[in-house]
């Protein structure tokens, strides 16, 4: 590795951890999209701040585009509160309406402006350790690496000095209200650090990787914890690890940073999605279907328990009369015969004096409403689950 | 510029065809509240192109599109298996599979780039689109696509509809939900694939969105805003190719989103029973009427206490009173409920009565 390598791997990791803190809350606060907005409607800011600084790291247009951000916040807001159009709408119209602004300026001015609306969009990654800073003569590292850096520190400060009112504001509102933390300020100040850290990684990364840095890793942890603490640090985990293996990816293939960087991040919530322990696709399907067949159970252990005639508790009855098939009810018979809830004597099925316990409580919990119960109740019954 | 030209006449035919297909399934999009379905479906689409690219080899835009369309739908269908199987909700998953394909739609053009094939330029045409490359074949393509829609729109428009507005009763009355709701999706992925190539992946979903958003503040009727989302839709399309055609270095995509978004802001303001300028004008106009009555009732409660209920008080006596104003004033006298010599007033007998009755009943809002 070489140093250029080095530093971009900096930078992207630096990103990935500043993206992320913000991204953690974007997701809990069900406002992801609003990210999305925020990262195409800050194109006509930099714009507007490029022609007047002429220097697309300048502080002045850092100031601008996070600007236009927060506005294209107050405006879905203001859009929003005339009840003309539903949020989806209101931010669905404002940011291309901003960005396609952003376009033309672009190209009205093609030949004053340095700005590439593909770079943009997907950043440029491999330059940044090429646009060095300069403090007194001696090279301090790329400009980029100081400008994320004081971002995420920002970031951080912020963070741990907000942290409770935070950790309120987005779980209950009315209680952070009450207690007076402001959720208008907090949501604003969220806002303002979403639209900040946006701008500043644009030019590292693009528009669209900072979507994919701030919704991808906090969506992944979510998936594996429900404590705040751990949310945080997983996603940033999650987004560190993406944005170095993602650099790896794109050497090796000779293809954009930022894309691999993201197609690291599809990958690592894919895995998630999949196999997450109790939230992932495997686990609530498996659960779905255990479930499917506790209720069967269930259903007919009351069968039994209402039913004294021979006839009505004869194995074959059973497909008869509940109507199952024959591959459910012997699933269903065998798991009730493992559990011992049931004893069968020449084909007439009974309840044991286990089995008769389990249903009356069952019975119980179901006529008062507390069908909840029944779900901790397996645990004490079941020796295997369905 | 000149509009006899063959090209621009193809242009402006295939925005305004697109236009009005977008409008039409927008409505749908926007009164189902999935808005921002359009957005995460058009970047998801991006991948799909480079993929069939890949694997084909040619840049045949109808063979790009079926990509399109593909990884549209799965994209769609990855949306709804977040939405569904987890507890994320859809801004994240709408967010998340926006970003990821994109991303991923990226590294794959990045990666086809660096490839030794003469024949990959201008893939990234689908990033912002270029009018300019439509040809005659792709209007032909969108015609008969709006012509399907228009069939199947009209096929299954009670289902449509009672699906918007209540789908718990389209199910008990016995429909298919899940069909109709697959339908009506893949019509608008279907939409915004046909957009990408004159639009581009990132502002297709403002294609979808404005003439929709436009034409629900005009009426409260499906029918209506379908057509008339259609026709902002088309007049967006034709408009936008003008303005682009006539300056130089303006690609149309942006120019249709800006005309459509004028659109918007237009009715936005002007519709006469949802706009903005109306109800501020009606918010005045109750503010005065409410004024007046303040000041009748005002009146009433001095006049009530004479004998002669027509005996003039001073002008003065109004003055610590707010609702008062010398346009009220003037307003009750040519109303008839009061007559003013010099600085007195008096109420007249029918000012009498329309105040006396003025809390009593109810149906006298247009005073």
């Amino acid at each position: 590795m070489n140093n250029a390598q080095i530093e971009i791997q900096l930078i992207a990791s630096l990103v990935a951890m500043a993206c992320a803190i913000p991204g953690t809350f974007l997701v809990l606060r069900k406002m992801a999209m609003i990210s999305d907005a925020i990262s195409h409607s800050i194109l006509p800011g930099i714009v507007i701040g490029f022609f007047i600084t002429q220097d697309l790291n300048s502080p002045l247009l850092l100031f601008l585009a996070a600007f236009t951000g927060i506005i294209t916040v107050v405006l879905v807001e203001y859009i929003q509160k005339t009840g003309l159009v539903k949020e989806d709408t209101a931010i669905g119209l404002v940011f291309p309406i901003l960005f396609s602004i952003g376009v033309i300026l672009i190209a009205k001015n093609a030949n004053d402006v340095h700005l590439d609306i593909d770079a943009v969009l997907l950043g440029e990654l491999a330059f940044a350790p090429f646009d060095r800073l300069i403090w007194f003569g001696t090279d301090v590292g790329p400009k980029s690496l100081w400008l994320v850096g004081s971002i995420l520190t920002v970031t951080i400060l912020l963070l741990f000095a907000f942290f409770k009112e935070l950790k309120v504001s987005t779980f209950d509102e009315g209680l952070s209200a009450s207690l007076g933390f402001s959720p208008i300020i907090i949501h604003y100040g969220l806002m303002s650090v979403s639209s900040v850290t946006t701008v500043g990684a644009f030019e590292a990364v693009g528009a669209i990787l900072v979507v994919a840095l701030m919704i991808a890793p906090a969506a992944s942890a979510y998936l594996l914890t429900t404590n705040l603490k751990k949310m945080l640090i997983l996603a940033v985990v999650f987004g560190v690890f993406s944005a170095i293996s993602g650099y790896w990816l794109a050497h090796f293939l000779d293809a954009s940073i930022a894309g691999s960087i993201t197609t690291m991040l599809g990958l690592v919530f894919l895995l998630v999605y999949l196999f997450a322990p109790s939230k992932g696709i495997i686990a609530v399907t498996y659960r779905e279907k255990q479930q499917r067949t506790e209720v069967s159970l269930l259903t007919f252990l009351l069968h039994l328990k209402n039913h004294d005639e021979l006839e009505e508790r004869h194995v074959n009855h059973l497909r008869e009369h509940i109507n199952w098939q024959k591959v459910r009810a012997k699933s269903v018979l065998e798991l009730a015969l493992k559990n011992n809830m049931i004893s069968i004597e020449k084909n007439i099925v009974s309840l044991t004096k286990k089995g008769d316990a389990f249903t009356s409580k069952a019975i119980n919990y179901i006529i008062t409403n507390e069908d909840a119960q029944i779900e901790d109740m397996k645990d004490d019954f079941f020796l295997f689950r369905g | 510029m000149d509009f006899t030209d063959y090209t621009f006449q193809v242009i402006a035919i295939g925005t305004a065809i697109l236009g009005a297909v977008c409008g039409m399934l927008g409505s749908f999009a926007v009164l189902r509240k999935q808005s921002l379905l359009g957005d995460a479906i058009s970047h998801a689409a991006l991948p799909g192109i480079a993929i069939a690219f890949l694997i084909t080899g040619t840049k045949d835009s109808n063979i790009l599109l079926l990509g399109a369309l593909v990884s549209g739908l799965v994209g769609t269908f990855w949306i709804r298996g977040i939405i569904t199987k987890t507890h994320l909700k859809s801004d994240t998953a709408l967010g998340l599979i926006l970003s990821l394909f994109f991303g991923f739609g990226m590294l794959l053009l990045t990666f086809i780039q660096k490839q030794p094939n003469a024949n990959q330029a201008g893939l990234d045409k689908y990033l912002f689109g270029q009018a300019a490359t439509l040809l005659i074949e792709d209007v032909w393509l969108m015609a008969i696509v709006t012509c399907i829609c228009l069939i199947v729109l009209l096929l299954f428009w009670k289902e449509f509809k009672l699906l918007l507005f209540d789908s718990d009763y389209t199910k008990t009355l016995g429909f298919n939900v899940k069909f109709i709701d697959i339908l009506i999706t893949s019509f608008i992925v279907l939409a915004i694939v046909l957009g990408l190539q004159t639009v581009g992946v990132v502002l297709m979903s403002a294609m979808l969105l404005a003439p929709a958003a436009a034409a629900r503040q005009w009426t409260n009727s499906l029918g209506t805003m379908v057509f008339l989302a259609a026709i902002f839709g088309a007049f967006s399309g034709v408009f936008g190719t003008v303005i682009s055609a006539s300056q130089n270095n303006l690609s149309t995509g942006p120019v249709i989103v800006i005309v459509a978004g004028v659109f918007v802001i237009f009715s936005f303001i002007f519709s006469p029973s949802r706009g903005l300028l109306f109800k501020q004008i009606r918010f005045m106009k109750n503010r005065r009427d409410l004024e007046l009555h303040k000041t009748l009732a005002f009146m009433y409660g001095i006049a009530e206490t004479h004998q002669n209920i027509s005996h003039p008080h001073t002008i003065k006596l109004l003055n610590h009173f707010q609702g008062f104003t010398k346009k009220t004033l003037k307003a009750l006298e040519e109303k008839n409920y009061i007559t003013i010599s010099g600085t007195e007033w008096s109420l007249t007998q029918e000012g009498f009565k329309t105040a006396s009755n003025l809390y009593n009943q109810q149906s006298n809002n247009d005073e």
